[in-house]
């Protein structure tokens, strides 16, 4: 085919290669004009990169309002946030095939252009805290305002009026009551020159430090008040204990509940009693917190019954044992018949999402829960939320079917936060490894994530989410159907692989308190629903104003 | 090694936070780089993902003196010709060096390309009602030509058309208008 430039051959030789549509002739004609015609080749440039401008720069299609316009009262303090992805690149998107012995399956990723700054945080961000709520709060004019919910990094907070609360990443909740300067350190460390402060730590975020002028703090799994003014600090126990050190140089000192002692200085600190009455606000701030966690656990008890009428949802798991045996763990939802109660195996019960809510944990190498689940399928969702400990282990098993046998599927996240999802094909030696970018950080670890993969066996598609966000989609080459058949949450069974090879030892680190298998693919919508009806926090993007 | 075997072992949190910081900035000039040559959207987004592997696979080797976009686009210049000799049509396309030549050529038209492509946006806002959405479903949703052709009650390949007409009008829009701004009001 000789193509003429410019001719309407031209035109759609042009856009037959954008599509993809353009046939072997066509493709021939350009190759032969683009070497010979200079304007041609450079017109031809030109309309592809329109047309790749056009896929690669979401931002040209700037949405028309978002979820987070409220129409009424705004809040002249509150700044807005921007607006959540909606479309297929919101996501991660990424084939990515690991093994140096996988040769046969594609590989690669494609990474999303529209992550809103706060959600991209997740995997790049210094982040040490999430500022969770405020009242009234006035913060000094000269910083930029923190928005609510947003992550914040190390540096300084300086509220002139008001209360705030921040959630370290390390669980640390730190009530701050203006006028008050903070400095977030790290994740479990704060200094205060000035100002008043309530902290409430749980067990996993022992040894949290608050530097003063006059003294060093470090928790014992407590609630303390700190008061700092003209170089004095004060210290109230108001449960558990600490340890402080006075500037002055004094030896360490444990001050247990209902104690307390004020540092100035170089003088030797004195030992008082604790007395709340200056912390009134702030304790009101946290009870209020309280509160509203009782809320969202009300409303996650009732999305879950409502969930389980679904007849496509094979396995529910709430971790909501009741009156049944220790070791049973019931399956809620209406197919019993096709996957039964599983068995746990090991674990503890620990606090779940919210104080009411249980959990189970993994940490020993044998803690896992067994299940079996019969039949064949199409497509699969899974969907679990999860408050991930430490990534120990190269493969960290989240839900795996026993050994390899065809059909089965493995969802697990390896060490470096990628999450995983392998099918194993029929013939033998063939799988397919699913994976999403690393996207579980240390920012993440302690914190209650949501996390989805569905398997489309129609659409031959896996797509990983994260917290109701797409994080990794792969084209699925493995072929339905898929079946779970003998499985464990939290573990794996190599049934005949060696089990002393490390790469065999796959148990999870972290707690689980639900757990759902779909017999099809969730869309987008379904999964983010899923995870707006679970979220441990209230919706950032409605901040309650109280 | 079991099929799903990690890859690495080493500190993989603090390289993978600079590689993905890196990677994150450059990818869309990725993209872009290898849609000049492979300009259908879904195999250049496997180029890209076959591109970013090596990458991550090569990242030790990576000069954090020297900037990450030419690196990496050399990894796509490879991936992509990887890619294109297992595919008879694309061969045809590409033949004789032009892959080369289509880069090279386009590194020298960039800062030309961008003074019309700062105009996309505001002839997108100019587009009527109808061929906007057919843009939007195409590029931004990335809906399936069929799905788009279902929901404007046109064929397939008159909606491959409409895509191509719309396409010709920006260029025209943004031709006018980076003249336009030469020119001066």
């Amino acid at each position: 085919m000789n193509l003429a430039f410019p001719s309407r051959e031209f035109d759609d030789a042009v856009a037959g290669v954008c599509h993809g549509t353009a046939t072997e002739e066509q493709m021939r004609g350009l190759n032969h004009l683009l070497h010979h015609h200079a304007a041609a080749r450079d017109e031809y440039l030109l309309r592809l990169e329109l047309h790749s401008r056009l896929f690669s720069e979401p931002d040209l299609f700037a949405p028309v309002g978002h979820e987070s316009a409220s129409p009424v009262d705004p809040d002249p303090g509150m700044v807005p946030f921007p607006p959540r992805p909606e479309t297929k690149w919101a996501g991660w998107r990424w084939v990515l095939a690991l093994a140096a012995s996988v040769a046969l399956l594609a590989t690669g990723w494609w990474g999303s252009q529209r992550l809103a700054p706060n959600e991209r945080t997740g995997a790049t961000s210094r982040a040490v805290a999430m500022l969770e709520r405020v009242v009234d709060a006035q913060w000094n004019s000269r910083d930029e305002a923190p928005r609510l919910g947003a992550p914040l990094p190390p540096g300084w907070l300086r509220l002139k009026s008001g209360l705030a609360q921040i959630v370290f990443y390390s669980g640390a909740r730190v009530g701050i009551e203006g006028p008050v300067e903070l400095q977030l350190v790290s994740s479990s460390e704060v200094t205060c020159p000035l100002g008043r402060l309530v902290a409430e730590v749980p067990a996993q975020a022992v040894g949290f430090r608050v530097r003063t002028p006059a003294m060093k703090v470090t928790d014992l799994g407590t609630v303390f008040g700190v008061a700092v003014s003209g170089g004095q600090t004060e210290l109230h126990v108001f449960k558990g204990s600490v340890d402080f050190q006075a500037t002055a140089g004094t030896p360490q000192q444990n001050l247990v509940e209902g104690r307390g002692a004020i540092a100035q200085g170089t003088q030797a600190p004195r030992l008082m009693t604790a007395n709340p009455a200056g912390f009134t606000s702030l304790f009101e701030l946290q009870e209020k917190s309280s509160a509203a966690e009782v809320v969202r656990y009300e409303h996650w008890l009732a999305a879950s019954h409502e969930l389980d009428q679904d007849p496509s949802l094979l396995v529910h798991f709430d971790f909501e044992p009741g009156n049944s045996a220790k070791w049973r763990l019931p399956n809620t939802s209406r197919r019993k018949d096709t996957a039964p109660d599983a068995t746990i195996v090991g674990c503890q019960w620990v606090e779940g999402r919210w104080p009411d809510k249980r959990a189970l944990e993994f940490r020993g190498v044998s803690d896992r829960v067994r299940l079996k689940v019969a039949g064949d399928y199409e497509s699969l969702t899974l969907a679990t939320w999860v408050r991930v400990q430490g990534l120990d282990r190269q493969i960290n098993s989240l839900f795996m079917s026993d050994g390899f046998a065809p059909g089965t599927i493995h969802w697990s996240v390896r060490s470096d936060g990628v999450l995983g999802l392998t099918a194993i094909g029929a013939a033998a030696g063939q799988y397919q490894i699913c994976a999403s970018p690393p996207v579980l950080t240390l920012d993440q670890f302690g914190l209650w994530v949501h996390l989805a993969a569905v398997i489309d066996g129609n659409a031959r598609r896996v797509t990983h989410y994260l917290n109701g966000v797409p994080v990794g989609e792969t084209t699925l080459k493995i072929k339905p159907p898929f079946r779970i058949g003998l499985a464990q949450l939290g573990n794996w069974n190599t049934q005949e692989f060696p089990r002393n090879d490390p790469f065999m030892i796959r148990n999870f680190s972290g707690a689980m308190d639900e757990f759902c298998l779909f017999q099809r693919a969730l869309s987008g919508g379904e999964i983010r629903t899923l995870y707006s009806a679970g979220k441990p926090q209230p919706d950032l993007s409605r901040p309650d104003r109280n | 090694m079991s099929p799903d075997s990690p890859r690495r072992s080493e500190d993989p949190s603090a390289a993978q936070q600079r590689f993905l910081s890196l990677f994150l900035r450059s990818e869309r000039e990725i993209f872009r780089y290898v849609a000049a040559l492979v300009p259908n959207g879904t195999d250049a987004e496997d180029i890209v993902q076959q591109t970013a592997l090596a990458l991550w696979e090569n990242f030790n080797a990576y000069d954090s003196s020297r900037p990450f976009t030419p690196w990496a686009c050399r990894f796509a210049l490879n991936k992509a010709k990887q890619w294109i000799d297992r595919r008879q049509r694309w061969q045809s396309l590409l033949d004789g060096g032009l892959a080369e030549e289509l880069a090279q050529r386009r590194e020298a038209l960039r800062p030309e390309f961008e003074v019309r492509l700062k105009q996309l946006e505001s002839c997108l806002n100019k587009l009527p009602e109808d061929q906007r959405s057919l843009v939007e479903g195409y590029y931004y949703r990335r809906d399936a030509v069929e799905t788009l052709s279902a929901a404007s009650s046109r064929t397939v390949a008159a909606t491959y058309k409409t895509l191509q007409r719309v396409r010709q009008t920006l260029q025209n829009c943004m031709d006018s208008a980076a003249r336009a701004e030469v020119v001066g009001p």
